[in-house]
């Protein structure tokens, strides 16, 4: 078992008696429930590298159609593919723990009104995702404007 | 009669006087099917080895003593059967605790972190006696109820991976029972308690991991109690930025 910081939980005035240093959860990183939790962690390095690749293709408008097409046509690789799946699976996994955390986390009370029920606003969030995905797919696929 | 039930127990030791680190010691332990982890220990103590050390005290899930790890679990140990648990039953101490010896932790770092919310009603004007009983709707104290009924049992705090990490958070119980009072309808110290959250080692280390919430024996959500107190601090915040006085009388 891994040590936890040496001060974790630690008294601000320290005892007389000689202690054991703390242990981390024996399941930490990767066992049981903590296993979610890391990779929801390790989502923000896909992110950081999805957010790389976001700038590149930004970038290559400024050199010109021909930079463009070769940006474009470069995603038809299968590591890219792969990458994009992988980025996508991300996005659902921490949305899916996000809205399933949300309800709970949402501001106690806002004036004098009661926040809705979880069922209702776990609804109100799928739908707003939803409907942008498909708003945000239908004018990449040219099908609005 | 009940036929026995043999289970193994791997046991953390620690004696400060003699042992460096903690070690691990093997008890076989004729279980009765009825049995919780503690009536296992106390087997043990009893019968085995007197000089094991462990904390428990009411039987019944309500005074918070008795948390251990059990095969890796934070676990009120009154409350997990034996007969739910394979044939080897591994207690350790609570996790990012310091260990005082074997099973016993060290609960002083708590007690001034608890202290450091304010956990007590703050009212800026003591009413006099002669005023009576300051009223409380059922609704008013439905909203806070649920956190105020913990137990200090540390379980949040041996499941949680911050504390492992940041010695200066405060942590899911200590927080979840500032929380409570803030929302209180009696009190008028949510400010105080806000202006403490924003600071360092708050709620703001919190990564939402919710692991405080999956081992709490009394559902009381520490997790929830955390983050509505994220929005609580957020919202005094920029409340005092747009009202004069902060929107306070």
């Amino acid at each position: 078992m891994a040590n936890a910081h040496p001060h974790a939980m630690a008294p601000a005035k320290p005892g007389k008696t000689r202690t054991a240093p703390p242990q981390r959860p024996p399941k930490f990183p990767t066992g049981g429930r903590y296993l979610a939790y890391t990779l929801f962690d390790w989502t923000g390095l896909i992110y950081l590298l999805l957010g790389f690749l976001v700038l590149k293709t930004i970038w290559t408008l400024g050199d010109g159609q021909a930079a463009w097409d070769a940006q474009i046509a470069s995603f038809s690789h299968p590591a890219y593919i792969a990458f994009h799946i992988l980025s996508f699976i991300s996005v659902v996994f921490v949305g899916v723990r996000f809205f399933r955390l949300f309800p709970k986390a949402q501001p106690p009370r806002i004036g004098p009104a009661k926040p809705p029920p979880a069922p209702v606003i776990l609804g109100m969030l799928y739908t707003v995702w939803i409907g942008a995905t498909v708003l945000f797919g239908a004018i990449l696929a040219g099908g609005i404007f | 009669m009940a036929e026995m039930l043999i289970k193994k127990f791997v046991v953390t030791r620690f004696d400060p006087d003699q042992d460096d680190v903690p070690r691990t010691e093997t008890y076989e332990v004729p279980c009765h099917p009825d049995w919780k982890v503690l009536d296992g220990l106390n087997h043990i103590k009893d019968e085995i080895d007197p000089t094991l050390a462990h904390r428990w005290s009411c039987r019944m899930a309500v005074c918070g003593s008795c948390g251990m790890n059990v095969n890796g679990e934070p676990t009120l140990t009154c409350k997990k059967a034996v007969r739910d648990l394979p044939d080897t039953i591994e207690v350790t101490p609570l996790s990012n605790f310091p260990v005082v010896r074997d099973l016993v932790v060290e609960l002083e770092g708590f007690m001034d972190k608890l202290k450091s919310v304010k956990p007590w009603i703050i009212r800026a004007k003591e009413k006099a006696v002669e005023e009576g009983p300051t009223r409380q709707s059922p609704e008013e104290l439905e909203e806070f109820k649920q956190f105020s009924m913990c137990i200090n049992c540390m379980l949040c705090y041996a499941a949680c991976p911050v504390v492992a990490n940041e010695p200066e958070f405060i942590g899911p119980a200590a927080i979840a029972l500032g929380h409570r009072y803030s929302i209180d309808s009696r009190d008028e110290g949510a400010a105080e308690r806000n202006e403490i959250f924003r600071g360092e080692g708050t709620v703001f280390s919190c990564s939402y991991a919710n692991e405080c919430s999956e081992v709490c024996p009394k559902n009381v959500d520490p997790a929830a109690a955390v983050n509505q107190a994220k929005f609580n601090a957020v919202i005094d915040w920029a409340t005092g930025l747009v009202l004069p006085r902060g929107g306070k009388e």
